[in-house]
């Protein structure tokens, strides 16, 4: 695919959840100007990518989506419950042609706008309600709504029907529009219709010129001169109060760059005064716009430039106030100028290079591995040059940790990038069971490595659909318990050591736990008799066996064959694990653990046969050895008993090398695996290590129990095994 | 004269196009249907060329320096353009 098509991908896709995000924060605040003016813009912006990749469609579809966001604004109403369903929609058709262009590597020819179209126009309001407040300024509607990128900056509204006789008194009619200041927008027609061209009068003028600003009108008065008789000039949006507050922030956006111009001319850093006045000057400047927190910024960094005699502090400080929104609120302005920082402090880097470093750091981490047995081996044959070998591994053994702690760091992300999408997913589900909810975030700033991230997407979203599915009641059997008609889910994440936790919540009826072993006993999942002794702990495991499922009637939603085992399969995947706690007339939380990051897994060695094998330390509940015969066969197959409970026993040597002997009396590893505890009896157990994991590759990709390999330092393989498959 | 026939089917606008040159336009345009307009050394446009640009309705091509030119103007010629 080309670079252009690349990163119109890319940039399109952010602006789609950026776009995604504004609209749903609208729905619950249809009057927040931000939030509309930002959504607006992410259409405009996705229209203007089309156009550039000449994607006729894909600028059809968001033009309709503009133009109802536009026709809100010009009426100066919120937007529209269908509007926003609509506006929705049309992302979601967006975000299809994206799918559709990335496989394809080109702008698919057979994309219809049509059904957004329809969409739009079926829910297009009254004309004449459009029209009351526009009056007979019609043409300023039309002005705005044919450049509704510019929309939001326009303050003018200009409409210029010159002489036609104007040329003859030396009068340029679009050099007078030209040299207007703040000009956003122009628009040429005919006064009366055009002639054919042999009968055109070149000398007569039959032009209208119109055209939005950004300048007041009165700014605009005064260029146009003796012609603004033949101007018709009107102010947009706000009355006069607003105007003047704008002019004042104006203003004091002005005095903010003028400080920067100052600041940015001086060729010492040493003036001291200089930093000084315009640290004073801008802080004071903020301060009277209530931006008080910024104004404390600024003098802070200009103590700190005058204390390191470098003026970049200052003027980062006071770049960022000026080019922060105005002021709605100081919370605000600091949040847009940290954005407008953080956008100047990053770069796109493709994930495929990530991954390259990421690859070569595994590498150098097995190759630094080998190293060190080289060194041990120098200082076996007390060679002279054992010590400084030995130091400078050490050092080479920082820095290579140093490394892998910053490629990790790289790859990543915050959990926000899965959670974007719920919010929406919930409010979909929802209106679809006729169950109202809202979903509430916690901890999405909560990082985890990109491949956890990603992969989490999925299991998560059929969590937020058992919740609202299975989990929330009815509107009336909440209204009888007494509960608030809107249920709440709760989307919580969190770091605990090496782990990311994730946690779905919900406020609805729990599992019923008899209701459960009932489910479990009809579909033959479990005995009987075995049901009878569980405890209500062990039976909520119940849920996580394939094939179960508690829905009386299989819905759209949550019945289509995929239950939580496949939610638990996923996530062990990953090296998680998922539990589930529930509490009777109360709810259900269902908790994901995971690892933060894929890229080292710490192994333990046991030796088998003659072989060595890596086991996931994650899984390794203890080690330990008993007598003989307290191994007793069951069919073709071994158990041990400890501490009560039966526990199937699997001889490594037997399942995994060829003839090898099995030693019946080696240690035993007990591993927690899913859905209940496994034993495996090995020769020797070696030791603790950090390992890359590589999936296994051609004939060993096949073999069951097996997870991946690596390399040791002596450069033998090392097979990583999942005892999970093992045992089964 | 800023206006001038360069090929066949290329009339050029170079740099200053004032009023007089409206006319000029116009009869090249009337002599060679279909040409198509070449631009880009163009500095300023007189309304009245552009008139004459809107009726004619040629194709336009490159890309002039003057901002109000590429940014107001060439989206309404690329517009009408026949």
């Amino acid at each position: 695919m080309d670079e252009l098509l690349t990163q119109f991908l890319i940039e399109s896709r952010e602006l789609v959840d950026q776009a995604v995000d504004d609209l749903l924060a609208l729905e619950k605040a249809p009057s927040d100007r931000n939030r509309f003016d930002d959504a607006f813009q992410a259409f405009h912006t996705l229209k203007g990518g089309a156009g550039i990749v000449e994607f006729a469609a894909m600028q059809t579809a968001l033009h309709c989506a503009e133009s109802a966001l536009a026709a809100a604004r010009i009426e100066a109403r919120p937007v529209s419950a269908p509007d926003i369903g609509n506006c929705l929609r049309c992302l979601d058709q967006v975000a299809e042609w994206l799918d559709m262009v990335e496989s394809a590597g080109a702008i698919p020819a057979d994309a219809d706008a049509a059904e957004i179209v329809a969409l739009f126009a079926r829910d297009a309001p009254p004309l004449p309600g459009a029209a009351t407040r526009a009056g007979d300024d019609e043409w300023v509607a039309t002005l705005l709504s044919s450049n509704a990128g510019v929309a939001s900056r326009a303050r003018t509204a200009l409409r210029y029907v010159p002489a036609s006789d104007c040329f003859f008194r030396g009068e340029d009619p679009l050099g007078r529009i030209a040299a207007l200041p703040g000009l956003l927008a122009v628009d040429l027609a005919p006064r009366t219709s055009w002639p054919t061209l042999d009968e055109l009068d070149p000398f007569s003028c039959n032009l209208t010129i119109r055209a939005l600003l950004a300048a007041s009108p009165a700014e605009v008065g005064a260029v146009l001169g003796g012609e603004s008789r033949y101007c018709e000039v009107k102010a947009l949006s706000g009355g006069p109060h607003e105007r003047d507050d704008e002019s004042l922030a104006r203003k004091a956006d002005e005095l903010l760059e003028a400080q920067l111009r100052l600041l940015e001319s001086a060729t010492d850093a040493h003036q001291h005064g200089r930093i000084a006045s315009a640290g004073l000057v801008a802080a004071n400047v903020l301060r009277h716009r209530g931006r008080s927190s910024e104004a404390d910024a600024v003098a802070t960094a200009a103590a700190v430039a005058i204390a390191e005699s470098r003026l970049e502090p200052l003027i980062e400080a006071i770049r960022a106030a000026a080019h922060g929104t105005p002021p709605t609120g100081a919370i605000e302005s600091e949040a847009s100028a940290a954005r407008a920082h953080d956008a100047r402090q990053t770069i796109r880097v493709s994930a495929e290079r990530i991954d390259a470093l990421v690859r070569l750091t595994g590498e150098l981490i097995v190759s630094n591995n080998a190293i060190g047995h080289a060194v041990k081996l120098a200082e076996h044959v007390a060679s002279p040059l054992a010590v400084t070998l030995k130091n400078q591994h050490a050092v080479l053994n920082r820095l290579v940790a140093e490394l892998q702690r910053a490629v990790v760091g790289m790859r990543v992300l915050p959990l926000s990038v899965a959670f974007r999408r719920f919010p929406r997913l919930v409010r979909e589900i929802s209106a679809e069971l006729k169950k109202p909810a809202t979903l509430v975030l916690d901890g999405a700033d909560t990082e985890a490595d990109k491949a956890i991230v990603e992969t989490l997407v999925e299991p998560l979203v059929h969590l937020l659909r058992n919740a609202l599915d299975h989990g929330v009641e009815d509107a009336a059997v909440r209204a009888a318990a007494g509960k608030p008609a809107v249920a709440t889910i709760n989307l919580r994440a969190f770091r605990e050591g090496e782990h990311v936790i994730v946690e779905v919540a919900d406020d609805g009826a729990g599992i019923d736990v008899e209701k459960i072993k009932q489910v479990a006993e009809d579909r033959n999942l479990a005995a009987a008799d075995d049901l009878a002794v569980m405890s209500d702990e062990q039976a909520l495991e119940l849920v996580f066996l394939p094939g179960f499922s508690t829905a009386q009637a299989v819905t759209e939603l949550s019945g289509r064959g995929v239950g939580m085992d496949a939610v638990r399969t996923a996530v062990g995947r990953l090296g998680g694990q998922v539990d589930v706690r529930s509490a009777m007339g109360k709810g259900t939380t269902v908790r994901v653990t995971l690892p933060f990051s894929v890229l080292v897994t710490q192994v333990m060695t046991v030796e088998a046969g003659g072989q060595l094998f890596g086991i996931p330390l994650d899984a390794i509940v203890e080690t330990l050895r008993i007598e003989k015969d307290r191994i007793f066969p069951v069919g073709a197959a071994h158990a041990i008993v400890l501490r009560d409970r039966t526990i199937p026993l699997v001889r490594l040597a037997d399942v995994l090398t060829r003839g090898g002997k099995s030693d019946d009396s080696g240690p035993i590893v007990i591993a927690q695996l899913d859905g209940g505890l496994g034993a495996v009896q090995v020769d020797r157990i070696g030791e603790r290590m950090d390992v890359i994991l590589k999936p296994l590759e051609g004939l060993l990709s096949g073999v069951p129990g097996l997870t991946g390999s690596t390399l040791l330092g002596d450069g033998s393989v090392l097979l990583v095994l999942d005892l999970g498959e093992l045992v089964r | 004269m800023s206006v001038h026939l360069k090929s066949q089917g290329v009339i050029e606008l170079l740099g200053r196009c004032d009023p007089d040159d409206a006319e000029a336009l116009q009869q090249h345009l009337l002599a060679n249907p279909g040409a198509t307009i070449e631009w880009s050394g163009c500095e300023h446009l007189h309304a009245a060329v552009v008139q004459v640009l809107l009726v004619g309705a040629p194709l336009v091509r490159g890309a002039p320096t003057n901002e109000f030119l590429t940014t107001h103007v060439a989206p309404i010629l690329r517009r009408t353009a026949k």
